[in-house]
């Protein structure tokens, strides 16, 4: 399926940070000792979806090429949110999911430039954030708790 | 990615809001169809001409209080109003794409532009403020007020049934006018959603009237007395009647006509970021808008790059995906009704009569999932057009692209210029001077440099010149302060 619309991939942001909260959520469940670092996860993607959300309703206007500005492939994107009974496995698939979102947003930001600044700006923040994320979600792997 | 639900249920049925009251009008009644799925989603009244009356009373009734109430206390109320739009955004947005057939993304643009007018208008009590000098003889002091008129009628256009009445009532309202709207009867049902929201901020009674109908209830309103004044947006031939018929009455009048808008490409600009502001401009709300693109001039005697712009033009344009507006992956919706894609087609047809060349063939487009193409066009591009034919003349309004070649800029300009129209225009380039000779010498009231649509934000006005635009004031802005607005100069002394 191809993204070419704003509305499609703030929809697409939406259902990604949806599922990964989730994901994090049943995670926190399984792994009393991280509980709060994955909750905290979860609370954070809504958080981005929320304002990725906001940003586009404030700036989108009749003016600007919404419609006409993007050309991405779904399929690149769609991820596995079931979470694996190991826990090491299962955050080899957070790192995996987050690869994924952080790959969307960049690919987003690029091709939103001829939209109004927001947009693209608070596209490619959400993925410089994820980059943490990914490197602490690393680090637990390796300690192997 | 699922299909958005939709707002309307059912069959909405369209009333007036006169007075502070939701009246159901006595007056014959017609369907309002949503043109993507064929259903009938309102009914919409032909208002009489008492109600006509009865809501120019009411207004004419409301108006001294209303004009005496503190600017601030006026724009509480569209401080208010602007929130409720905030918490109905979606549902708004939602209703005008079931209404006029445009894609959400377009109807959420609207809304966000219709929210915007109301934002600037609550800058009222530093807008509408006056000037003032001391001593202009000795011990005289002199100082001009800005006082509001009355009641002034907003006649909205089908193509941006939400936003274009707030191009003018906000300010007209914050100004202390009180305001009958008429939306048009072809997709009058976010209007009535609007109007329910301006019951829910608490106007008073009477500032704030809705009247549904035709060219009867504005004619009724041209002919009452009780009416200051009229903005309209539609066509040329009744922006020009309408206007006459304000100057022979002595009321003010903004009246926006259609449109020709050329999109002129020099062989110096940004072919990749070019291409989508020019999907944009000639195929976004399916090429129904003042603003959109209606002839690419492409500059130069290059032939290749002239074959390899074009060629990208037609591969970007064949892309895009036609179908329902609340499918979010469609970027183009239908035209508002099947006389209009009718009108389109002769068009089309007339152009290939006149020897243009079809390179992408709209007439029978894929419709995503299927819904009925009774109001469905794709994309069109007609290239070897020339100035003299009516495709490349006359305002097409749905999604038909001409292409044109110029030798130069200057007979780039000169084929806009010879345009009856002047209501937008753009280059692409990168050649600052380019930029600034069309700027300069174009005769078009909204001017583009790499910008496809030429939308002004809602504290600058809506530009147009020629046959486009019939006033002296535009929308937006401060210049809708000067024309909701007499001005009155006190000169006074005290011995």
């Amino acid at each position: 399926m191809r993204l070419n619309t704003c509305s499609a991939i703030i929809a697409l942001a939406r259902e990604m940070e949806e599922g990964a909260a989730v994901f994090y959520e049943n995670l926190a469940k399984t792994s009393p000792a991280d509980a709060g670092y994955f909750l905290g996860l979860a609370r954070e993607n809504r958080k981005t979806a929320t304002n990725i959300e906001r940003s586009y309703y404030g700036v989108i206007t009749d003016a600007i090429e919404g419609s006409f500005t993007f050309d991405m492939a779904a399929d690149e994107y769609l991820m596995d949110f079931a979470l694996p009974a190991d826990y090491r496995a299962a955050l080899a698939r957070a790192g995996e999911m987050e690869d994924k979102i952080i790959k969307f947003y960049r690919d987003a930001a690029r091709q939103s430039q001829s939209l109004l600044a927001d947009i693209p700006r608070v596209l490619s923040l959400a993925a410089r954030k994820r980059e943490t994320r990914k490197a602490r979600l690393a680090a637990l792997g390796d300690e192997g708790r | 990615m699922a299909v958005l639900e939709e707002p309307i249920k059912g069959v909405q049925v369209v009333k007036n809001y006169i007075d502070g009251e939701w009246v159901e009008s006595r007056g014959e009644v017609r369907d309002v169809l949503n043109p993507a799925t064929g259903q009938v989603i309102g009914k919409v009244p032909l208002s009489t001409a008492d109600e006509v009356e009865a809501a120019v009373k009411a207004a004419n009734a409301a108006f001294p209080e209303w004009r005496s109430t503190p600017p601030m206390a006026r724009v509480r109320y569209l401080f208010r109003l602007k929130e409720l739009l905030e918490e109905n955004f979606e549902e708004i947005s939602r209703i005008q794409t079931q209404e006029h057939g445009k894609v959400i993304d377009e109807s959420r643009g609207e809304t966000r532009r219709g929210i915007e007018n109301i934002e600037v208008a609550c800058g009222i009590p530093s807008l509408m403020m006056g000037y003032n000098l001391e001593d202009v003889a000795a011990g005289i002091d002199e100082y001009a007020i800005s006082q509001p008129m009355g009641v002034f009628a907003i006649i909205g256009p089908y193509n941006f049934p939400f936003m274009v009445p707030l191009w003018s009532a906000p300010y007209a309202v914050a100004t202390g006018n009180c305001v009958i709207v008429k939306p048009s009867d072809e997709d009058p049902i976010s209007q009535m959603k609007l109007a329910e929201l301006v019951e829910e901020a608490g106007f008073p009674p009477g500032v704030w009237n809705v009247v549904n109908g035709r060219e009867e209830v504005v004619s009724g309103l041209l002919e009452n007395p009780g009416v200051a004044g009229m903005t309209f947006v539609g066509s040329t031939k009744i922006a020009r009647h309408i206007y006459e018929r304000c100057g022979k009455a002595g009321k003010r009048c903004l009246a926006n006509g259609e449109a020709k808008n050329f999109m002129v490409i020099m062989p110096d600009c940004n072919v990749d970021n070019t291409i989508p502001a020019l999907m944009s401009s000639f195929f976004g709300n399916t090429g129904q808008r003042c603003l959109a693109g209606a002839n690419l001039v492409i500059v130069g005697e290059d032939d290749k790059f002239y074959n390899d712009f074009v060629a990208k033009v037609v591969v970007a344009a064949a892309r895009i995906v036609v179908g329902y507006g609340l499918d979010q992956e469609v970027q183009m919706g239908p035209l508002k009704g099947q006389a209009k894609k009718e009108r389109v087609l002769g068009y089309i047809e007339s152009g290939l009569k006149a020897g243009a060349r079809l390179l992408l063939d709209g007439r029978r487009p894929v419709v995503k999932d299927g819904y009925p193409d009774t109001c469905f066009l794709g994309p069109t591009v007609l290239s070897d057009v020339t100035p003299g034919m009516r495709i490349a003349r006359e305002e097409i309004f749905g999604p038909v692209m001409s292409i044109l070649r110029a030798q130069d800029l200057d007979e780039a300009i000169a084929l806009s210029n010879a345009s009856p129209f002047g209501n937008s225009a753009a280059i692409f380039t990168s050649s600052g001077r380019s930029a600034r000779e069309f700027q300069y010498r174009i005769t078009s009231g909204n001017v583009g440099i790499n910008v496809g649509v030429v939308a002004p934000m809602a504290f600058f006005p809506f530009g147009g010149m020629k046959d486009s635009f019939f006033g002296i004031l535009h929308a937006q802005g401060r210049d809708m302060v000067r024309f909701f607005t007499d001005t009155k100069v006190v000169i006074q002394r005290w011995f």
